[in-house]
């Protein structure tokens, strides 16, 4: 019961300590049972909405309140990474 | 002083410098150089024959101390789609040749035989030389050699070994800051044009140049004040934002997570092994290896996303390697390692080639068998059939869809004739409606600019969503138009967000041109080029028919989202 968890750039400090600056992004796995959406996995690591840019799941843009469940892949970018064309781009929301 | 023309007589060997005619004063980059081809270039002419011509124009406010603004644009009649091409590239032979008041360098003509000539230009003076020594020689010796004898001040634009043969993947190189041979205007094959006219080099000494004229100081400074502050305080552009810290392949990651990072020829838009080529890892490996990051392509950069690859110990530079490069010779081709995408790039830098042409190519080699997927020694080793001019080298040298063609590879990813970019268009379709319908043949750079909210691209934006043609059509009617200006396209995410940072833009034209353009008249000034470039196409040959992608896009679902290219064709068909 798994969410697979992709944390890039800057925000890789807010999971693990002792990272280098610019290295590749950090894959952890989460316990699903405790997590319900977007917004939630940032409260488990302490990062605020605003930190944030660009986030995925299973390859979907997505909102914060987007909803995750076992087996689902998250990308989540740091804000200083929002490089997509975003205005192709429609934040996927669940509520 | 008025601006200048330089016409370039390449059948008898003459220069001379006209007036520049009234009509085209207040045009820059793209706008001069899709004008003057329209006006001068008979769209049937074989690209290659004596009819095509070649034009080279910087921006309006290239040359200036506008931020961000070293661009230079070249187009001609495409050899790889058959079409009107513009391709850029920022580099400081673009503010030299802005700084001589040369708004537009025309070469036409072709001389007979085999000889090829070198173009220098000086201060209201253009001379030619034999070029002859440099034939067959790859373009790191032969810049380093140039710049010994021509001076370390100088600005050189050249085509290499793949343009000799007339391969239609052949860009021109222009040098970076340390005088590397990385900077390219790279599509459509426009190197080859060059080299079939019997020019190989062009080099500019601004010993003496007057500067660009400014019309209003006062309204341009204002204007490049409020752009620079825009730059300088965005999250994306600033210093120590992302294009400063990782470069333009910071994308790889993200657009894997995406699912739109094309795998193995366009089979799959995700493998994790990508995040070894990223920019996060490549900035991580020049901290420890040597190199330099970050780095500007031309002088006046805020955002300076270059960098300078090198060899572990900081040996042998190559120059930048873009997401671009990274993706089509990385990815593309299943090869998850810098040290050879390093390498694959110094080989297309040295033998004049477009990295994503190239990539692709190598891509579509790959599934015809010539070499394994993955196999990056035997990648360089087909560079170097093309660096021996064998009949292998000289079929690649001409691009993905010859290649494939020949190998009787079926999944050939080309629009027009020119390759495909780092996005698959089944995962987000905006830009594969872009890749559809932009005049250039599948280019990513037709159609990436501009806050939508200030020109009303309006409409779902969800990147499944295949109603995508009026936000395409509108992102391409800005993006000609920021092509006019000299300004990088990616100073567009700072004037998204920041709108006094567009307004600066539009205020730093002004004060260049003497004009009082608004911002609402940006979409206007990008459809008159945009329909320039149409009707050229269209006189080409071209009708909707070739507005589409690939049916290997509609039918073969992408994984892992599973999608297929489903807009419709009516829907391609409305957007110009």
């Amino acid at each position: 019961m798994t969410i697979q968890l992709r944390i890039f750039g800057d925000l890789r400090k807010k999971v693990q300590q002792n990272v280098e600056p610019h290295g590749v992004p950090i894959s952890l796995n989460l316990d699903a049972s405790e997590i319900e959406n977007i917004a939630d996995i940032l409260e488990k690591f302490s990062i605020e909405k605003n930190e944030t840019s660009h986030i995925f799941v299973n390859g979907i843009y997505a909102g914060f309140t987007k909803k995750v469940k076992d087996g689902d892949r998250v990308g989540i970018f740091p804000k200083n990474m929002g490089l997509l064309y975003k205005w192709y781009f429609t934040r996927i929301e669940d509520e | 002083m008025p601006k200048k023309m330089l016409r370039v007589d390449m059948t008898n060997l003459q220069a001379k410098f006209e007036d520049l005619p009234s009509e085209f004063m207040a045009l820059g980059g793209r706008g001069m150089t899709s004008t003057i081809v329209a006006k001068e270039v008979p769209p049937t002419c074989d690209p290659l024959g004596v009819h095509n011509k070649l034009v080279f124009a910087p921006g309006i406010v290239t040359g200036t101390n506008a931020p961000t603004s070293g661009r230079i644009s070249v187009g001609g009649k495409s050899p790889l789609t058959g079409g009107i091409k513009e391709a850029n590239a920022g580099t400081n032979f673009a503010q030299k040749l802005a700084r001589m008041q040369i708004a537009a360098m025309i070469i036409e003509g072709k001389h007979k035989g085999d000889d090829y000539y070198l173009l220098k230009i000086s201060n209201n003076k253009a001379e030619f030389m034999s070029a002859n020594k440099w034939v067959g020689k790859g373009l790191y010796e032969v810049y380093k050699n140039l710049f010994k004898e021509f001076g370390d001040k100088v600005g050189i634009c050249g085509v290499g070994i793949a343009a000799e043969i007339l391969g239609a993947m052949s860009g021109l190189c222009f040098n970076d800051p340390e005088g590397l041979p990385s900077r390219y205007a790279g599509r459509g094959g426009l190197g080859t044009v060059m080299a079939s006219k019997g020019l190989k080099f062009i080099i500019i000494d601004e010993t003496g140049a007057p500067g660009v004229e400014i019309a209003n100081q006062e309204v341009f400074s204002a204007g490049i004040k409020k752009l620079r502050e825009a730059l300088s305080t965005h999250d994306v552009t600033k210093p120590g934002g992302a294009l400063n810290s990782y470069g333009t392949s910071v994308l790889v990651n993200i657009i894997n997570e995406a699912g739109g990072l094309p795998q193995r020829n366009f089979s799959s838009g995700q493998d994790d092994r990508s995040q070894n080529i990223s920019g996060e890892a490549k900035a991580e490996a020049i901290k420890k290896r040597g190199g330099v990051r970050p780095h500007f392509c031309s002088p006046g950069c805020v955002i300076q996303c270059s960098e300078v690859w090198t060899k572990a110990g900081g040996k042998d530079p190559v120059g930048v390697l873009e997401y671009e490069s990274v993706w089509a010779l990385g990815a593309n081709c299943s090869i998850y390692d810098l040290e050879t995408v390093g390498e694959l790039n110094r080989a297309c830098n040295d033998l004049g080639l477009d990295t994503i042409e190239a990539g692709d190519t190598l891509a579509v080699a790959m599934e015809g068998g010539l070499i394994e997927f993955g196999d990056g020694k035997g990648a360089l080793r087909l560079m170097d059939e093309i660096r021996k001019k064998t009949p292998t080298g000289k079929i690649l040298a001409n691009g993905t869809e010859i290649t494939g063609k020949v190998l009787g590879v079926t999944r050939i990813p080309t629009v027009k004739g020119q390759s495909l970019p780092a996005y698959d268009p089944r995962a987000i379709k905006g830009i594969g409606v872009t890749y559809a319908t932009t005049p250039m043949g599948a280019d990513h750079t037709a159609g990436y600019a501009i806050a939508p909210e200030i020109l009303g691209v309006g409409g779902q934006a969800d990147p499944r969503d295949p109603k995508k043609a009026e936000m395409s059509r509108n992102l391409q009617l800005a993006t000609a138009a920021l092509d006019a200006t000299g300004y990088c396209l990616f100073i567009a995410f700072a004037i998204l967000d920041i709108p006094e940072g567009l307004e600066g833009v539009v205020e730093s034209l002004n004060g260049v041109l003497g004009t009082s353009l608004t911002v609402n008249d940006v979409p206007v000034i990008g459809k008159q080029i945009i329909d320039i470039e149409l009707g050229f196409n269209k006189a080409a040959g071209f009708t909707s028919v070739d507005d589409r992608l690939p049916e290997f896009f509609l039918e073969e679902k992408l994984p892992p989202t599973n999608e297929v290219f489903n807009v419709t064709d009516e829907d391609l068909d409305s957007v110009f």
